[in-house]
């Protein structure tokens, strides 16, 4: 890997010598020489809003006008190698000024790798407006610093939960335990990923008292085996419906009552029940939930061809509460910075319907972060291959 | 071949005057000369060195994102040694099923198209089975969802018939689901692959065995599918590599856990575990190589090439 990683470094850094070497020959500052252009970001579609509130935006123009930037999208899956492959071990940053992903470990990976670079907050404006959690000493510092740098923009995240079918249900579930109750036997559902479902499972366990584990993100080879058990034995009773992967599998099982209860994305829920026309709820569990975010990264091609300005500017959109509003509204993800709130009541392309989604979902939220049993998603946790080994077990069961 | 300038000399004597440019180009001993060299370059590059590459990497030795230069047996330990086999054994099991129930549903429609449609038309019918590939392989495994699901077309028209009173909840997200999700998206290639090997069957063969009183089945099963074996078996063979290697069907269709080796080898890789996927992948390659060994001992798989008599 070192060694495919330092040819491709070597091949890049040495044609980007030539060429500066060219520019400062003709007598062209080597920054602007590479500064005309889009920015290239490597994201994932729900990383952009409409300006028309509760769109998504037929592209990125609305972020365009916004960020007063210009840019080239290149569409990226949110699995995490992926990632990994183009921009440790393929041409990511030869192609890419500016990518998304997992916090809480793949900043750690691609800034251990020399794959992006530190973040110069001072150049972002709104970045005294982050939550509280990311500053230092916050639930969410790690999530995007290596070594005590900051490597990470967050721009969405949540505290995932469970989506209930309220019409054929009745009534609100607070508890995991609906979830792996036997009353939905053969109608319950869980994400086809060992991370949040042995991390949500984890956390009920642990927060119910029936099995002893320190933390539920990094568990030990021992309390990922009581997990997956405890999975198995449901699993062999006939109680899982499925294991849902990709968004529209999601959203069906959901919208066609396949099940009534689904660990799952808030989007999900959100299509799910527009989809359906059921009531289809997101629920705050009492014993905690897995909360997780997105990053953006500047990688150090795009320091090197002289786009980082273009990145502060539109970190600078994604840090206001025109995105974290929009983000929230469309979509169901939790905004990163404060006055939200303040931002839709003086925003008259609100409507009044818009401002009531905008202002419960995020009581919702703040109810769901408020949990003490929460549990960041881990990336990169320690015991992986139990974790591969057990979810196989699972599967198998 | 060359083309060369004749030209006559005195006393009427011919000679080869030298070729033109282009002749020299593409003549025998030209790039025609290496043209043929094309496809086996291109099964080099684009077969035979990701095939070893597969092959090595999956005794490298696995670190935190990638992987470094080993020796190690530890991802075929690992995968023989725990879940997984069972996962993949299983699927070989369904994978199994499908060819056969292909076989029942897809060989006959051969058959049929060899035998009875007039000549001039057999091609066209058969083009009929590529229509379902121009639509994604996705959107046709997924919209099997809304027909045998819970509340599915099966189920409601079952319940509006009074068979059933609830709804019938064991064909989709189970087994059944993904063996239906294969033949529906493989049951062409049965067809394909049958409607060639019906070649080999001369047509005489079946008037003799007419005049002769013998059975359809009869002629079925002792004439027409040792005949055709070649070509049944090398269907049968893509239906059971598919099968195993799309992970699609499983995962759309399949239950809780439903797994083949192909989403086998894709978890392995979401969890950066690269060795593995690359061990899973050889696996299927010797399974697929040592089916067509065994199928090459039996029928003779050389027959399907030759031309007909």
């Amino acid at each position: 890997m070192k060694t495919q990683f330092e040819f491709n470094r070597r091949v890049m850094l040495q044609a980007m010598g030539t060429i500066a070497a060219t520019a400062a020959a003709s007598g062209i500052p080597f920054s602007s020489a590479f500064a005309e252009g889009p920015l290239n970001i490597w994201t994932i579609g729900v990383a952009k809003v409409g300006a028309a509130p509760g769109t998504g935006g037929a592209d990125w123009g609305d972020m365009e006008s916004q960020a007063g930037i210009k840019i080239a999208y290149t569409a990226k899956s949110g699995s995490a190698d992926q990632a990994i492959l183009k921009m440790v071990v393929g041409d990511g940053n030869q192609l890419y000024d500016a990518i998304t992903d997992n916090g809480g470990g793949m900043e750690d990976a691609l800034a251990s790798q020399g794959a992006i670079a530190k973040i110069d907050t001072s150049k972002i404006d709104n970045w005294g407006n982050l939550l509280d959690h990311y500053q230092s000493g916050g639930i969410g510092e790690g999530t995007i610093r290596h070594d005590g740098d900051v490597y990470g923009v967050p721009y969405i995240s949540n505290a995932d939960s469970l989506a209930y079918n309220g019409s054929e249900i009745g009534g609100t579930l607070d508890s995991w335990e609906a979830l792996f109750d036997s009353q939905f036997r053969g109608r319950a559902a869980m994400q086809n990923d060992f991370g949040p479902t042995f991390t949500n499972t984890g956390i009920y366990l642990k927060e119910s008292g029936k099995q002893d584990i320190e933390n539920p993100s990094d568990m030990t080879e021992a309390e990922v085996a009581g997990v997956a058990q405890f999975l198995i034995d449901l699993k062999k009773q006939g109680h899982f419906r499925t294991f849902w992967d990709g968004f529209q599998n999601g959203v069906d099982i959901l919208a066609s009552e396949e099940v009534l209860v689904s660990s799952c994305w808030e989007p999900v829920q959100i299509v799910a029940a527009r989809k359906s026309g059921k009531d289809i709820r997101y629920g705050t569990m009492k014993e905690g939930h897995q909360t997780w975010n997105n990053i953006w990264m500047l990688t150090n091609g795009g320091v090197e061809r002289g786009r980082a300005d273009d990145f502060y500017k539109l970190m600078n959109t994604y840090l206001s509460p025109w995105f974290g509003a929009r983000t929230l509204l469309t979509f169901g993800f939790a905004p990163q910075m404060n006055g939200v709130l303040e931002y839709i009541e003086g925003a008259s392309e609100f409507e009044a319907a818009a401002k009531e989604t905008v202002a419960q979902r995020l009581a919702n939220k703040n109810a769901r972060y408020a949990v003490s049993g929460n549990s960041w998603q881990n990336v990169f946790p320690t015991n992986i291959r139990a974790y591969q080994d057990w979810w196989a077990k699972v599967q198998a069961a | 071949m060359i083309r060369t300038n004749k030209t006559q000399v005195g006393g009427g004597r011919t000679i080869l005057a030298s070729p033109t440019f282009f002749g020299r180009l593409f003549g025998d001993n030209g790039l025609q000369k290496y043209l043929f060299y094309l496809p086996a370059i291109f099964m080099v590059v684009f077969f035979l060195i990701p095939t070893l590459l597969t092959i090595v990497w999956s005794f490298f030795e696995r670190t935190l994102f990638w992987m470094e230069p080993g020796f190690t047996f530890f991802s075929y330990i690992n995968f023989f040694t725990s879940a997984r086999f069972d996962n993949f054994l299983s699927s070989m099991f369904h994978s199994g099923i499908s060819v056969i129930i292909c076989f029942i549903l897809g060989f006959p429609i051969a058959v049929f198209v060899r035998r009875h449609v007039p000549q001039v038309a057999q091609h066209r019918v058969i083009l009929l089975f590529i229509l379902p590939f121009m639509v994604s392989e996705i959107i046709r495994t997924f919209m099997l969802r809304p027909v045998l699901g819970r509340n599915g077309l099966v189920n409601t028209f079952l319940q509006k018939l009074g068979i059933i009173s609830e709804p019938i909840t064991s064909i989709l997200f189970t087994p059944l689901g993904v063996i239906i999700g294969e033949v529906m998206s493989f049951l062409p290639f049965i067809v394909f692959a049958g409607f060639l090997a019906m070649e080999a069957v001369p047509k005489y063969i079946f008037e003799v065995c007419q005049d002769l009183g013998a059975s359809r089945w009869r002629v079925f099963v002792d004439i027409i599918v040792p005949l055709a074996a070649p070509g049944i078996f090398a269907g049968g063979v893509f239906i059971f590599v598919n099968g195993l290697g799309v992970a699609l069907i499983p995962n759309i269709l399949g239950g809780p856990g439903a797994v083949n080796a192909g989403l086998i080898a894709t978890q392995a890789i979401s969890a950066l575990d690269f060795p593995l996927a690359m061990a899973v992948s050889a696996i299927m390659m010797i399974t697929l190589l040592g089916l067509l060994f065994v199928g090459h001992r039996l029928f003779n798989l050389t027959r399907i090439l030759e031309p007909i008599a």
